[in-house]
């Protein structure tokens, strides 16, 4: 049986995003959502694959981090369902019999095998998932003969269909996926194994999973769970810990804590910082637990690292090279006042206290302190 | 116990960045040097806050315990409180819900982690009755207003 499959990322108008990226592209542990779908899906023996992003997300290299058998379609002119529907179009006409229809949006393990087999039993003309509520989950088999029911259920954004469809009940994990506490939520779940979400690196010590070139500076610490992702960088002295993720491409620098928190790719994070509880990426930070999303403009807290690989490479050259005038200057430019005598120095009354008691006789009375005045701090019983 | 001293409590702007936070710094200055200065910054305002802006609120710090004084943070809106905690300054402050409370607090002892253990304490509404008078407040409100200083 030739079944095709059509995955739509994106779709909805307010939620689902963060920063105007719909999160079903962003990485989860390594790898896309979208592609952990496709994962599922292929196992079905789907021939062919595409999937429908909307038009303008800044994500950066996500076709290639797509497999090269998937179709990716950028709707255009934000015709987001005009183009699904026409890639529904396209498949039938190249002789699929049954189309399977996932918007992302939700996630969820559905069995697509056993989908496609209860579709086929109900002698159905569309089928849909449902959880346990009898809510929709976006998930949708439609024959390709029908092109109506297919049509008018996108152009109703997958809300309504034409005719009453077979429901196929659907109990096991899902994640609504509707902010970035749900992302978070969805990569904690992979680290607690309650979901079949793995982490796409080596484990290499229990609990820390890194990805390929990823570079973590031997001052650095990341306690389990942690995933750091492909060519990722940790500097020296941060800190990653309790159940972080830091994403492909992302730059943590030196001393900062990242704590419970996922670092999307392409994120640079400034040096000295305390991210704690926090979706970080395109230039803004949702702090869970004060639910609030904000802009973060100053480069040196928050920043993005460029998407080309040539240009990363010129920019790490160029950092090279500039590090000694760069330092040189530092140097002219600071004004260090440095003691010239050391026991001069020692011996200054500290510049914390404005004036030095004086006795009648005007002497310091800092040098004639009573040394059977003592003070002794108690430890314990002694 | 001081409650004479006057408290100012001086609105911060929209934006709080390398510009306008030299211009705001000149502003506060002058209350900055006085004997034992008392100061409440409200963020409620605040929209944009970046590394100067952070750098511009630890001199006024240093600069009123310098003298004895102090600078306290009230009313913090989301943009602040999140920046603060992400370069970790928000230890370094006393952080108070509103402004009443931060200017209560010079006259009163009711650290915020106390509240945990009295509730219903929010600075001297249900105070006991002991508790000293608050001390003078003087809400300094902005000479010219501009785009980035909106004054209620």
């Amino acid at each position: 049986m030739d079944v095709k499959a059509i995955v739509l990322a994106g779709g909805s108008n307010a939620t689902e995003h963060i920063a105007a990226v719909p999160i079903a592209l962003l990485d989860v542990l390594g790898e896309p959502v979208v592609q952990r779908v496709l994962t599922r899906v292929e196992k079905l023996g789907v021939t062919s694959t595409a999937v429908v992003a909307e038009h303008g997300c800044p994500l950066p290299g996500i076709r290639t981090s797509l497999r090269p058998n998937v179709k990716f379609v950028e709707a255009v002119n934000g015709d987001f369902w005009r183009c699904a529907e026409q890639q529904f179009n396209d498949f039938a006409q190249q002789g699929a019999e049954l189309i399977l229809l996932i918007r992302i949006g939700p996630y969820t393990e559905l069995d697509y095998e056993d989908f496609v087999q209860f579709h086929l039993d109900r002698g159905a003309r569309v089928s849909v998932a449902v959880n346990a509520e009898g809510e929709s989950l976006d998930r949708f088999i439609i024959s390709a003969s029908r092109r109506n029911d297919a049509a008018f259920l996108l152009r109703n954004e997958l809300k309504r269909p034409r005719t009453p469809c077979e429901s196929y009940l659907y109990k096991g994990y899902i994640n609504p996926l509707r902010n970035a506490a749900d992302l978070r939520h969805l990569a904690l779940d992979g680290f607690a194994r309650l979901n079949t979400i793995a982490p796409a690196g080596t484990e290499i010590k229990p609990g820390v999973w890194v990805a390929d070139g990823a570079r973590i500076h031997p001052g650095a610490r990341v306690l389990a769970p942690a995933f750091i992702g492909a060519r990722a960088k940790i500097r020296a002295s941060a800190v990653i810990t309790r159940g972080s993720v830091i994403e492909h491409h992302a730059v943590v620098d030196c001393g900062t804590v990242v704590e419970n928190s996922t670092v999307l790719p392409f994120t640079y994070i400034g040096a000295g910082l305390d991210v704690s509880i926090s979706v970080v990426g395109f230039r803004q930070i949702s702090n869970l637990r004060r639910n609030a999303t904000v802009e973060v403009g100053d480069a040196r807290l928050i920043s993005m690292t460029t998407t080309s690989a040539p240009l990363r490479t010129i920019g790490t050259a160029m950092d090279l090279v500039t590090f000694v005038p760069r330092s040189l200057a530092a140097g002219f430019r600071r004004s260090r006042t440095v003691p010239q005598s050391i026991p001069e120095a020692v011996a200054k009354p500290s510049a914390a206290l404005a004036s030095v008691p004086e006795d009648s006789s005007g002497q310091s009375t800092v040098a004639s302190f009573q040394t059977n005045l003592m003070s002794a701090r108690r430890y314990g019983n002694e | 116990m001081e409650t004479s001293r006057p408290v100012i409590v001086k609105r911060i702007p929209e934006r709080l960045d390398k510009k306008h936070a030299r211009k705001f710094l000149s502003e506060v200055r002058p209350f900055l040097a006085a004997d034992r200065p008392q100061v409440v910054f409200d963020l409620s305002q605040v929209k944009h806050l970046d590394a100067a802006g952070v750098d511009m609120l630890l001199d006024c710090m240093s600069e009123a315990m310098r003298r004895d004084g102090d600078l306290k943070l009230a009313a913090l809106s989301a943009h602040a409180a999140v920046v603060l905690e992400l370069t970790r300054t928000d230890r370094l402050f006393e952080i108070y819900e509103n402004s009443t409370d931060a200017v209560r607090s010079f006259s009163s002892f009711l650290p915020n982690m106390l509240r945990q253990f009295y509730p219903g304490a929010r600075g001297l509404h249900h105070a006991p009755a002991h508790f000293p008078a608050h001390p003078a407040v003087v809400h300094h409100e902005p000479a010219a207003k501009g785009d980035d200083e909106r004054a209620a």
